[in-house]
């Protein structure tokens, strides 16, 4: 059994002027003690909500759907009150943009040890010790815990921002492009320290990024998605080697933007609104490999080996047969 | 420096207003109720202004009644402390407070749209002492020194124009001068430039264009606050010579309408004051959140999303969360 | 840049917006049409030796460069800011003394304005595009809007009946030395009463307006979704996150929005005749006693200017982040 199981995850939102978004339409994956798993796509596909629904950090307009297990225990379906307690225990994050991840006028540690007196972790002096411990292992001078946010550059806000979401030993640790606006060489940094703290603490991470090289070096398996639905998934060797949905491949091919800009990803056209209904397969007009089949009917997710699924008529039989 | 103004944060809508979707201003008017709702307020009083003299049913200056005569078929506001015509002084004193309110609101935007333009597009030097001397008028308190002027040159609606236009520039200039500068940092002025075009060039092609709807909605609420200038001045007795709202104001206050009980006297001026500057606040304020690109979900909030009623058909098993 | 050097910034600022302010209440007066001697001359009843003494204390008789050291020498050395043409007093001392009154009003009204305005601002915030958004926020549009003088005027229409409506009923004017019993206190508690009301009535719609949307900016910020991240409850995380963020801008308000706490006040002054500075200024305005009026001028500014830098150094103090 998985430590985390998310089974057909839905999301809605209502809009401001009537009508609804159905930003992710029934996602279901599972992350182990001591995995790693990449969520990959463009922004705007749906990752990032998937994510909050996770953590119940959705606005007021959000309807959502589906289960969500930890351990085998349903945490979504009772609503943001019934999910507090396992918050930051259970599952913690990393924002995207750790810069404002931190409020500007409280210091550091003391935003480290909020969370384990809530949560009964520690309380005074022994929640201190904790905290530059955890300070010392994302190697930050524990000194520094007294030191306000806007004093630390954004490479060491980011290893903060990893020390406060283990402040309460969470089971999962989920993070948001935890490497964006971040030089290369802190980048690296971060992301071995990701992978170091899962080996040494049995932590699933959750790696939610419109990056699948990166994905590549630090996950074991990536979960890629497209207007709010599973494209595909698989260990990441796999993906790499012998992707089975053309979205996979072009966004291999795809060549970061070395602007730096995020989610620049050079795949020709958009990805579709999600405000409506779609017919056919979302990713048709973008797809060098499309066919008549794809603009009337959506492909489902289908296994096309072990371990190894993807929503693609290329890999249905019964569709190329015609 | 200061992080927000009153009314205008600074540094407002940083990022450009999209040229495509047509003009912001008239966007803005069609699309939020509030926006219209102060467009046709300020509308009817600027008719009122200039037919309103002609249709007054009576002189504005001579009595024709008895003093405090309450509303009545023939005084349909009653008559003030001299027996003269309610009605007839609001038709005929509206034009000189629009005319100070939006001459003066017009002189601020020319004399601050000029400093904040230029001291945003030369930098340097120019741009520091530009934005000290603002500052320091900034904090010197504008009524005290228009109440000084207006008695040291004497009252006269030139006059009244100037010391209250005069004042009344620095938050513009400041608005302006933010905007400019990060527009003139944007790629294609700078592209302008390196192609040989002539300052005056990129300021009336480039600059100015984007900065006009910023300008006119900060201008709006100058009108606001030139109005309520006009009749402070009036109350003291230094505003324009002649029949204003303010002055009715002031009229009434010195023949102690309040306790004479001459509600008609005071409450229509004042009303219609009131009544102008929340014409001008919802059309300069819609115009400027329109703008302002930082319009944010709150993360917090009393309500919390839904988890969707379990299914009909399927998984009956599970209660409804809520 | 360190964050001593930022008070010492403030603290130059401050002394160089006063510098301003004087040099400009220098030329206003200078560039009267007259000369400054015949000005003087106009005071009706000063005799010739008091004439004599403030031509030679304010050089009338020298150049205008010479004029103006010998007025910065008076009026920082000796706070000296001339007599009063009404009644030959000295500008200062009578300023000085109608200063506290109006700083006593005022504060009341101030305070009375912030805490209504933070409450109203922060309900509304709270309980975004609700009914009671709605009345709070267009209440607060319309008190925004209305003139201070005719929210004086229709309390006094009002509560005529009920509370006094003019000045002080002791004709001491200095609103400490009233004595201290009870009665005194609760006689310049009820005098002040509907002015200070006034006051805050005329102030609290815009601190409503910003706190909304300062509070609103501040639940939309990151580090309020890390707090609910963390499993906080509401309560907690709007008290020891989201308010003291949501401070700092009204810190910054107060402090802009006292040059329109001034405006406001001396209009109050006149509608209740409360003796304070700007009930001086509307009398000094209409005798046209110049040296009154411009002392008036510059208590205000500097008042303003004072309170300021104190704002500057709450804000100091609330915000780590300062060093420039």
């Amino acid at each position: 059994m998985s430590l985390l199981r998310v089974e057909d995850l839905h999301v809605r939102f209502d809009l401001p002027h009537g009508g609804r978004l159905h930003a992710v339409q029934g996602v279901s994956f599972g992350v182990d003690d001591g995995e790693r798993l990449g969520l990959v796509g463009e922004s705007g596909c749906g990752k990032t909500t998937a994510l909050l629904a996770l953590m119940g950090l959705l606005p007021p307009t959000a309807e959502v759907d589906g289960h969500v297990e930890i351990d085998g225990v349903e945490i979504l379906r009772g609503g943001e009150d019934a999910m507090r307690p396992s918050r930051w225990t259970d599952i913690a994050m990393i924002f995207q943009g750790a810069m404002n991840a931190f409020n500007p006028v409280k210091t550091v540690g003391s935003q480290i040890v909020e969370p384990m007196e809530f949560h009964g972790i520690a309380t005074g002096s022994a929640a201190k010790d904790q905290a530059a411990e955890l300070l010392r292992l994302v190697g930050i001078q524990p000194s520094a815990a007294d030191r306000y946010p806007h004093e630390f550059s954004g490479g060491m806000r980011q290893r903060a921002a990893i020390a406060m979401a283990l402040a309460c030993n969470p089971k999962v640790l989920l993070a948001d492009e935890p490497t964006t606006a971040l030089d290369v060489m802190v980048q690296a940094q971060i992301l071995q320290l990701l992978v170091a703290l899962t080996k040494e603490l049995g932590l699933a991470v959750i790696l939610v990024t419109h990056d699948l090289p990166l994905v590549t070096q630090v996950c074991d398996r990536a979960v890629v998605m497209y207007a709010g639905r599973i494209a595909e998934s698989g260990p990441v060797d796999t993906l790499f080697h012998d992707p089975r949905h053309p979205y996979t491949r072009l966004l291999f091919e795809a060549t970061p933007d070395l602007t730096g800009d995020v989610d620049v990803v050079s795949i020709p056209g958009a990805p579709p609104r999600l405000d409506r209904e779609l017919v056919g397969c979302p990713f048709e007009p973008r797809c060098d490999r499309a066919f008549d089949p794809c603009k009337v009917r959506t492909p489902a997710l289908m296994d096309v080996a072990v371990n190894h699924e993807a929503a693609c008529h290329l890999n249905d039989a019964t569709v190329m047969a015609g | 420096m200061k992080a927000v103004e009153p009314a205008i944060a600074e540094g407002t809508a940083l990022e450009a207003v999209p040229s495509a979707r047509g003009n912001p201003v008239i966007q803005v008017l069609r699309e939020r109720r509030s926006a219209l709702l102060g467009f046709f307020i300020v509308a009817f009083f600027i008719v009122l202004a200039i037919v309103g003299p002609s249709l007054a049913p009576y002189s504005w200056t001579v009595p024709s009644g008895p003093v405090y005569a309450p509303p009545s078929a023939q005084h349909l506001l009653g008559t003030d402390g001299s027996g003269v015509d309610v009605l007839s002084e609001m038709m005929y004193g509206g034009r000189t407070s629009l005319i100070v309110g939006f001459a003066a609101a017009l002189v601020a935007m020319i004399v601050g749209g000029g400093i904040g333009l230029t001291a945003g597009y030369t930098g340097g030097g120019t741009d520091v002492g530009l934005m000290r001397l603002t500052d320091y008028f900034l904090v010197i308190p504008d009524l005290v020194l228009m109440i000084v002027i207006a008695t040291v040159f004497g009252p006269s609606l030139s006059h009244v124009i100037l010391v209250i236009g005069l004042l009344l520039w620095t938050t513009t200039a400041r608005i302006v001068r933010s905007q400019v500068k990060s527009i003139r940092e944007r790629v294609y002025v700078r592209r302008a430039r390196s192609l040989g075009a002539s300052h005056r060039r990129i300021v009336f092609q480039h600059i100015l264009p984007q900065v006009a709807p910023l300008l006119i909605a900060t201008t709006v609420l100058t009108i606001a606050y030139a109005i309520f200038d006009e009749s402070a001045l009036a109350f003291l007795g230094v505003g324009v010579p002649g029949v204003s709202w303010g002055t009715m104001l002031e009229h009434a206050f010195e023949r102690t309408a309040m306790t004479e009980g001459a509600w008609w006297a005071f409450v229509p001026p004042g009303l219609a004051i009131g009544l102008v500057v929340v014409g001008c606040y919802l059309m300069g304020q819609a115009i400027e959140d329109a703008l302002n690109p930082r319009l944010r979900v709150a993360h917090l909030s009393i309500h919390s999303w839904r988890v969707r009623p379990a299914g009909r058909v399927v998984a009956p098993a599970e209660e409804p969360g809520g | 840049m360190h964050r001593a050097d930022y008070v010492i910034k403030r603290v130059f600022f401050a002394l160089m917006t006063v510098f301003v302010a004087v040099t400009i209440n220098f030329l206003l007066f200078r560039a009267l049409p007259g000369s400054a001697v015949a000005n003087f001359s106009r005071a009706p009843h000063a005799s010739p030796e008091l004439k004599a003494t403030l031509t030679h204390e304010f050089g009338l008789d020298q150049p205008l460069w010479k004029q103006y050291v010998l007025y910065l020498n008076q009026l920082v050395f000796h706070g000296n800011m001339g007599v009063s043409f009404a009644d030959n007093q000295p500008v200062t001392g009578e300023l000085a003394g109608k200063l506290g009154n109006t700083i006593g009003m005022v504060t009341v009204g101030t305070v009375l304005a912030i805490v209504i305005g933070v409450i109203t601002g922060f309900v509304s915030a709270w309980r975004r595009s609700g009914a009671v958004d709605a009345v709070s926020t267009n209440t607060a549009i319309v008190f925004y809007a209305l003139p201070t003088q005719f929210i004086g005027m229709m309390l006094i229409f009002l509560f005529a009946k009920y509370l006094p409506t003019a000045g002080m009923r002791n004709e001491v004017n200095n609103f400490f030395s009233g004595g201290n019993t009870w009665s005194s206190i609760t006689d310049v508690a009820s005098h002040m009463l509907l002015p200070a009301l006034t006051l805050a009535l005329t102030l609290f719609g815009e601190y409503t307006l910003v706190v909304r949307s300062s509070m609103l900016e501040t639940l939309g910020e990151d580090y309020v979704l890390t707090a609910r991240a963390k499993g906080l409850p509401q309560r907690r995380i709007v008290i020891s996150h989201a308010l003291r963020n949501a401070m700092l801008p009204i810190a910054t308000l107060v402090a802009l929005s006292l040059g329109f706490i001034v405006a406001g006040a001396i209009l109050v002054e006149i509608v209740f005749s409360w003796p304070g500075i700007g009930q001086a200024v509307y009398e000094a305005v209409a005798t046209r006693d110049y040296p009154m009026l411009q002392g008036a001028f510059l208590i205000l500014t500097l008042s303003v200017v004072f309170f300021n830098f104190i704002a500057d150094l709450i804000y100091f103090k609330l915000d780590p982040r300062i060093t420039e």
